[in-house]
């Protein structure tokens, strides 16, 4: 009895001593979101964890690209049923390929940004502030910015055709689970992107850091900011700000196709890494996506360039671009396959044919945007315009330069379209500049019938913007009466 | 001669009065002919008259008076009363008696009788499962228990099956209930990290052989479960496994071969290839000529259809022509023509089961033991399935002096499986290939070259033949379950018992792919190791108190405490660029890739019980229990659980005396509460994680979004039952009412996407599930060589959703799979499995379109039925369609016995539901897939001018996505009636085996899904938890050959 009795009270003291202690059990691979963030180097991890997050298929390592391209008719499928062939065949609706990754992935982003931001504030109002933490603080701010221009031009109308109507839901601190924002005006979220990058631009660092934003990438997205909004001399002036700098430079003819083998090159202003084993998306990757069917093996040959695209380009043969161009299925002389993702070789630019940085933004497209500026600024600078364009142009070393007297805006986009293809960039220029998009339908062998778009589209049509997806007008109901109008 | 004498003589003695004699026999059981030892022999009336059998169950009645009768009694066993007729030998057979009301079932920290205990409680024996072709014991309970709904949701050999016990008491913390072996919780659901790369299950459960289990108590209400508090609200299903019985050991052996040739049911028949041509022809011709903007020739159609049949079959050694431009003159050509290649053949196989079990058994006064060794094999009907297990388990207990025992039972697994993806991937899914992407036209060799065809076929799909031996997968789990009890009786009355359990499942799983096959070739080969190490310590230790004071008041009250540890660690080593196809190793690999990681939840509780009767008439029990998890935060952790409990024999009371038709009558009741436990670990932190690394540095970010204040799920539990036995029980029944309102319930809540999160784990609401559990048994024929017993379960349930905090309707997806197949909606007063989608109405007879309810106020030209209809689906308004929940289910049991034959055949059923078809928008898509096969369903059934009022639109490859909505169009009817079991067996006569000094032999055959009443024919009926039918492995009718010795 005794000895029981010495059990039981042994029992009892470890049992009461030891309760909280044995019942607070933490994981091992993860932290508590509210003590993470503490210091500069923590701010470093998040500021990593964000661009590899914004690195996701359902954004810049994919789609965002895909979207712009697919759309803009420099694109053509051969097969329909390959892949994200509803981009280019524009069969959304909020239920059915509404591409609702992008709206999740890029507000999971904001939220890492707002996340960071809201932390480093902390810090510096603890007396902790550095310069380092500004930089970071500066770098998460052009993110947010980034994200929300490319997320008002996903899913709100343009700036230069309906500034009132409906953008998205702007969100700047991390949110409460049961909140449910609803739509800003397309106004108010460009006022917003302005007011962000215009904050972070002192704050960010002036040197070239590769796989980060910095100070010039933060201007070169103004000029882009800016040009979408049809203020010129703004674009023009952020974007001389870049080309002037030394620390960028445009690619000479010869080291141009090279150029696509390499990671952060000279051109390099804003560059997603793409490492194996970490968003190497594999035989998903944008490179496979524009490989010619059974180029290697899980090559599915989803996208190529129209025949428009290719005809542009072959306005001079000699053209130095053509040397990233490979031919695709339809015959072994239709160069209509990029390798921009895959490198020349399929060795991209770390040995792999799939895990290949992704260019966001290049010192070429500043070049094309400080044209366009300058030509459409309330007091056309034609000499500037031409230089530009001309330090692009020269890339066709067949055609001849532009010249003041000759300078046209034609001139400038037909040079982003061969430029920037599969960049990620065509059919957001053409709904900025209100043109009509075609699509080489003919291509796709044999040939199907497409019934969700006619041959010909521009911004007035209304699956011209992605729908909100059914999974937030679900959970979000005061949303659900902002849908885009034909959803 | 003798025995006319023997007569004679007796008769004469009986007339003188006090004619005495001696009487011998052996009592042996009817279950399988093994001798009873311990049975108690008493003669009627003769006080202090009787004897034991002894362990080879002989009797020696001495004096016994030649017109006695016998009285033989064994518990667990029918009572049998026996005329001596002036017999000197009098062998008896004595017959388990599954309706006793003595019969001592296991309950939460203990023991009780039927006739006493005061919870709603069901309990299965070894009896009516072992027969069963079963990795896992689980699918042998089906239709056995009365409210437990058993759903598998796949055929592939080791996968998990889900139970739910008395309908839906959680939305997504787990609705699966809590397992408890010989007295402790033990780990259960899938093991090891292979679902992360093939959605392929490994069921935890299929280390327990089903052969080692004694009974299976199933604990339904509060009063039942209450005493294990915050894990028992699903219901607690408590696991007994065998040991010795008194007597002389006991060696038994037992083998069987079960093979499944075949499907349950159709699943998604094909269309014939021929067929299958004709209706690609059709798609592409119909999108030129029923154009909807710009209608082309039936020659221009048909051109374009031609050429992409041709683009497709050129290469495989097929032509196509049309003459007359129309899918009359279609022919197929080439040399390949009339010849086709039969994908299901090649990827299915006969499924082969073989089971080997051996166990040693035996008792003494002082020790116990059972001992057991199994093996057993299964492969799959799928080529690449197998899964092989050993079981080993010694269970032992010892007295050491009087009032001291010691337990131990050790149970050691290793289990072998390879799997394959069993969701709706193209890739790896070989029921979806052949029943989805396989032409017959596509062929495993070049016709040209004779060459493995590698090149990918189309719409994802490879040539299997080809790619088998290019990957491989395997899960090895080695499990090791450790009890070890003391209980010491420190007064007659108070006995202190401790358990310390240490369970271990230990998971290897591998996956490989050559530099050849689809998924290496990008990284020139890879492979993975993972290794898994759960482990669960539980120490538990009651006080046990029991007393009956002056001869009516018994009392018995349990205190204890408890504390439980569970920890996960992983591990994974990945290794791609192999510099072989010869070695399948990370060691090899050129480059390498690791993590490792743990995690765990700790609880520590505190226990009690207090039971009262009254002169055996009157019970009344109440129990409580504390709980305090790591699972929750600081400010919610710790809950109270408690139950209160009262039962009255009515049978008992004098008024009753007087009706012998009713044998037993009682009716119970309870209360209580319960509670089910968040399911992820860390659900009440919000937390930064660090698998975002980015150029090779560490980055991280937020990645839940948590309420610190998250708190248990309440289960409050009415249940009152009426028990009734009549004429003499040999009819008996339960009819149980329960209810169950289940508060602040949990779950994964789609938020709105712009906080950055898509869920978020929150106490969201209340739901209600109630209804009414009929068990009736009857024995219809009772004669010494004829035996029929029938019992029959049956289930109603609604469960409901009774209210949602935020009052915002939450809409959630079957997470299945993961493919979102179907969509459903909690709403205030609808069912806790509403499906949600748009309602389709059919097919235009004209057109061939597809029509849909509005459902909302658009204006519309066209009606259905009287109701407003459109051709767009985006037009229509998606409303609640239908309900999973079936209104009525349960089983049917019968067992015929004559002489050494057997007969049992066990029905379920299930009435008044929906399922949902997850696979139709794939095998049925309108053309929307255009390189695929389509179903023979579909082919029949879809519109042509010639057929109008059909049931399915037009085939058109123009996209539509109407087929892709999750709509009243995949919902069909799950009504169906089964034949769960049929077994026969025949147990060899007695004077034959014998000889082969074998004390009982017996043969049987089992034969499981065999027949099938089904409402919707196109799938199998017995759908997932969800209700929901996707690309899983069905599962098929076996049939199993066995032979049973025992020495």
């Amino acid at each position: 009895m005794k000895k029981i009795n010495i059990i039981f009270t042994v029992l009892s003291i470890v049992l009461l001593s030891s309760c909280e202690g044995f019942l607070d059990v933490k994981p091992s691979n993860s932290a508590p979101a509210e003590t993470s963030i503490t210091s500069a180097k923590d701010a470093a991890v998040v500021i990593n964890g964000l661009m590899s997050k914004m690195a996701s298929s359902n954004y810049y390592g994919r789609n965002f690209f895909m979207y712009g391209d697919a759309k803009g008719g420099d694109f053509a499928i051969r097969s329909q049923g390959r892949g994200l062939d509803a981009l280019y065949v524009f069969n959304h609706s909020a239920s059915s390929n509404s591409y609702s990754g992008f709206w999740s992935q890029m507000y999971h982003c904001i939220l890492q940004a707002n996340n960071l931001l809201v932390n480093i504030e902390k810090m510096e109002t603890a007396g902790l502030g550095s310069t380092e933490l500004s930089d970071y603080k500066g770098q998460a701010l052009t993110a947010r910015a980034l994200i929300y221009f490319d997320m008002v031009r996903l899913y709100g109308k343009p700036y230069n055709m309906d500034k009132a109507s409906y953008g998205v839901p702007l969100v700047l601190v991390p949110l409460d689970a049961a909140e449910q924002p609803t739509r800003s005006s397309v106004e108010e979220v460009y006022t917003q992107i302005l007011k962000d990058l215009t904050d972070a631009e002192p704050l960010l660092s002036k040197s070239v850091k590769g796989g980060y934003l910095n100070y010039y990438a933060n201007l070169a997205i103004q000029s882009r900011v800016y040009l979408t909004m049809d203020r010129f001399s703004d674009a023009l002036s952020a974007a001389e700000e870049v080309i002037t700098s030394p620390k960028y430079s445009l690619y000479a003819n010869d080291k141009w196709v090279q150029s696509w083998s390499n990671e952060f090159g000279s051109e390099s202003i804003f560059e997603i890494a793409m490492y194996l084993d970490e968003n190497d998306l594999g035989s998903g990757s944008l490179g496979y996506y524009l490989l010619r069917l059974a180029k290697i093996k899980n090559a599915m040959g989803w996208f190529m360039a129209s025949d428009y695209y290719l005809a542009r380009l072959n306005e001079d043969p000699t053209d130095v671009r053509w040397g990233i161009m490979d031919y695709d299925e339809s015959s072994n002389t239709r160069f209509g396959s990029c390798l921009k993702y895959s490198g020349v070789d399929l060795l991209g630019d770390k040995s792999s044919p799939s895990a290949v940085n992704v260019k966001v933004i290049r010192l070429s497209e500043i070049y094309l945007i400080a044209a366009e500026a300058a030509l459409r600024q309330t007091t056309p600078d034609k000499v500037k315009a031409s230089n530009y364009l001309n330090a692009i142009r020269k890339r066709s070393p067949g055609l001849a330069l532009s010249t003041s007297s000759d300078v046209t805006l034609d001139m400038i986009i037909d040079e982003k379209s061969k430029e920037l293809f599969a960049e990620g960039q065509r059919y957001f220029d053409m709904i900025r500049l209100n043109r009509s998009i075609e699509f080489n339908d003919e291509f796709i062998f044999p040939a199907v019938q497409i019934t969700h778009r006619t041959k010909t589209i521009d911004r007035t049509f209304p699956k011209a913007i992605l729908p909100l997806p059914v999974s937030e007008t679900d959970a979000n109901p005061a949303i659900k009466n902002q849908q885009n109008p034909g959803y | 001669m003798k025995k006319s004498i023997l007569i004679v003589l007796s008769v004469l003695l009986v007339n003188i009065g006090w004619a005495q004699m001696r009487v011998t026999g052996t009592v042996t059981s009817s279950d399988d002919g093994s001798p009873v030892p311990y049975a108690t022999i008493l003669v009627k009336g003769v006080r202090g008259a009787g004897a034991n059998t002894d362990l080879e169950g002989k009797y020696t009645l001495n004096n016994v008076p030649n017109d006695a009768t016998l009285v033989i009694s064994y518990i667990g066993y029918r009572s049998q009363e026996i005329l001596v007729n002036g017999r000197s030998v009098i062998d008896i057979v004595i017959s388990p008696d599954a309706l006793n009301l003595d019969e001592v079932m296991v309950v939460a920290y203990g023991t009780s009788t039927k006739g006493t205990f005061t919870g709603a409680a069901s309990m299965v024996k070894q009896e009516s499962i072992k027969d069963m072709p079963s990795l896992s014991f689980e699918n042998a309970l089906n239709g056995k228990v009365a409210g437990m709904q058993i759903t598998t949701l796949s055929g592939q050999a080791g996968s998990t099956s889900s139970i739910r016990v008395r309908g839906i008491g959680s939305m997504t913390a787990s609705n699966e209930p809590l397992y408890v072996i010989d007295g402790v919780p033990v780990v259960s659901g899938s093991s090891g990290q292979m679902s992360g790369y093939l959605y392929t299950s490994n069921n935890a459960m299929s280390t327990l052989n089903p052969s080692d289990i004694e009974s299976i108590t199933v604990l339904k209400d509060a009063a039942a479960s209450s005493l294990y508090g915050s894990r028992a609200a699903n219901g607690v299903i408590v696991i007994t496994t065998k040991r010795g019985k008194l007597g002389k050991a006991k060696v038994n052996f037992k083998a069987s071969v079960g093979m499944t040739p075949e499907f349950a049911t159709d699943n998604f028949e094909v269309a014939t290839p021929e067929q299958q041509v004709e209706l690609y022809y059709e798609n592409f011709w119909n999108a030129g000529v029923y154009h909807p903007t710009s209608p082309k020739t039936p020659a221009v159609a048909s051109a374009s259809a031609l050429a992409q049949l041709n683009k497709r079959f050129n290469k495989h050694g097929y032509t196509f022509t049309a003459p007359d431009h129309t899918v009359n003159s279609l022919t197929i050509g080439g040399d390949r023509a009339g010849t086709f290649f039969d994908w299901e053949k090649e990827l299915f196989r006969t499924a082969v089961f073989q089971t080997y079990d051996l166990s040693v058994s035996g008792a003494t006064d002082a020790s116990n033991y059972y001992t057991s060794l199994s093996y057993t094999k299964d492969q799959g009907r799928s080529i690449i399935n197998d899964f092989d297990r050993i079981t080993g388990r010694v269970n032992l207990t010892q007295k050491v002096g009087k009032s001291v025992e010691f337990t131990t039972n050790i149970n050691v697994a290793k289990s072998n499986k390879t799997g394959f993806n069993d969701t709706r991937s193209t890739g790896a899914n070989y029921f979806l290939q052949s029943r989805n992407l396989l032409w017959p036209l596509y062929w495993p060799t070049d016709y040209v070259t004779g060459n493995p065809w590698t090149a990918r076929y189309g719409s994802y799909a490879y040539n299997p033949v080809y790619y088998n031996n290019e990957w491989e997968n395997f899960s090895k789990t080695l499990r090791i379950s450790a009890n070890e009890a003391v209980t010491i009786k420190i007064l007659p009355e108070l006995t202190f018992k401790s358990i310390l359990s240490y369970d271990n499942s230990q998971s290897k799983d591998h996956i490989y792919y050559s530099a050849n096959h689809f998924n290496g070739s990008g990284v020139n080969g890879s492979v993975t190791e993972m290794g898994t190490d759960v482990e669960k310590l539980v120490s538990s230790t009651t006080l046990n108190y029991n007393k009956t004071f002056m001869k009516k008041h018994t009392v018995g009250v349990l205190l204890g405490w408890e504390a439980e540890d569970n920890d996960a660690s992983f591990i994974r080593a990945s290794g791609t660029n192999l510099p072989t196809g010869a070695l399948h190793t990370v060691a090899t690999a050129g480059k390498l890739d690791a993590s490792a990681y743990y995690w765990g939840s700790t609880m520590l509780s505190l226990l009690s019980r207090v039971e009262y009767n009254f002169d055996n008439k009157y019970y009344v029990s109440g129990s409580f229990r504390r709980d305090g998890s790591s699972k929750l935060g600081p400010q919610t952790r710790w809950g109270n659980f408690w139950s209160v409990a009262g039962s009255w024999r009515i049978d008992k009371e004098e008024f009753m005396k007087e009706v012998d038709l009713i044998s037993s009558l009682r009716l119970r009741g309870s209360y209580g509460v319960n509670g089910t436990l968040p399911p992820d670990n860390y659900g009440w932190r919000s937390l930064t994680s660090y698998g975002n690394k980015y150029m090779e540095l560490p980055g991280g970010g937020v990645n839940t979004i948590a309420d610190a204040n998250l708190s248990w799920e309440k289960n409050f539990t009415t249940n009152i039952a009426l028990e009734f036995g009549l004429f003499d029980q040999r009819l008996t029944g339960t009819v149980e009412y329960f209810n169950r309102d289940s508060k602040d319930l949990l779950q994964k809540v789609p938020i709105s996407q712009i906080t950055g999160f898509a869920t978020t784990l929150k106490n969201i609401g209340e739901i209600n599930n109630r209804g009414i559990e009929i068990e009736i048994g009857g024995e219809i024929i009772s004669r010494d060589d004829l035996k029929w017993n029938a019992s029959f379960t049956t289930s109603m349930v609604k469960s409901k959703v009774t209210k949602l905090y935020s009052g915002q309707d939450i809409i959630w997806y079957d997470p299945t799979g993961g493919d979102s197949r179907a969509k459903y909606i909690y709403r205030e007063g609808e069912s806790t499995l509403a499906l949600f989608g748009l309602e389709w109405a059919g097919v235009d007879d004209e057109t061939g379109k597809n029509l849909w309810f509005l459902n909302n106020d658009k204006p519309s030209t066209i009606t259905v039925d009287g109701r407003p209809a459109t051709f767009r689906y985006q037009d229509a308004t998606e409303k609640i369609i239908g309900d999973i929940h079936p209104k009525l289910f349960g089983g049917l049991n019968t067992d015929l016995t004559w002489k050494g034959l057997s007969l049992s055949l066990g029905f379920t059923y299930r009435l008044g539901g929906y399922s949902y078809d997850a696979a139709g928008r794939d095998i049925n898509d309108d053309g929307y897939y255009w390189e695929r096969i389509m179903s023979k369903d579909a082919y029949d059934n879809r519109w042509t001018p010639e057929n109008k009022s059909a049931t399915y639109p037009m085939r058109i490859a123009i996209d539509l996505e109407d087929v892709n909505q999750r709509s009243s169009r995949h919902m069909h009817s799950s009504d169906y009636l089964r034949l769960k079991s049929l077994t026969i067996g025949y147990n060899l006569p007695k004077n034959i085996v014998s000889k082969a000094n074998i004390s009982n032999a017996r043969i049987y055959f089992n034969g499981m899904n065999l027949w099938t009443l089904a409402a919707y024919k196109v799938y199998d009926p017995e759908v997932s938890e969800y209700g929901t039918r996707g690309w899983e492995l069905p599962i098929g009718k076996t049939y199993t050959f066995g032979v049973e010795f025992s020495f």
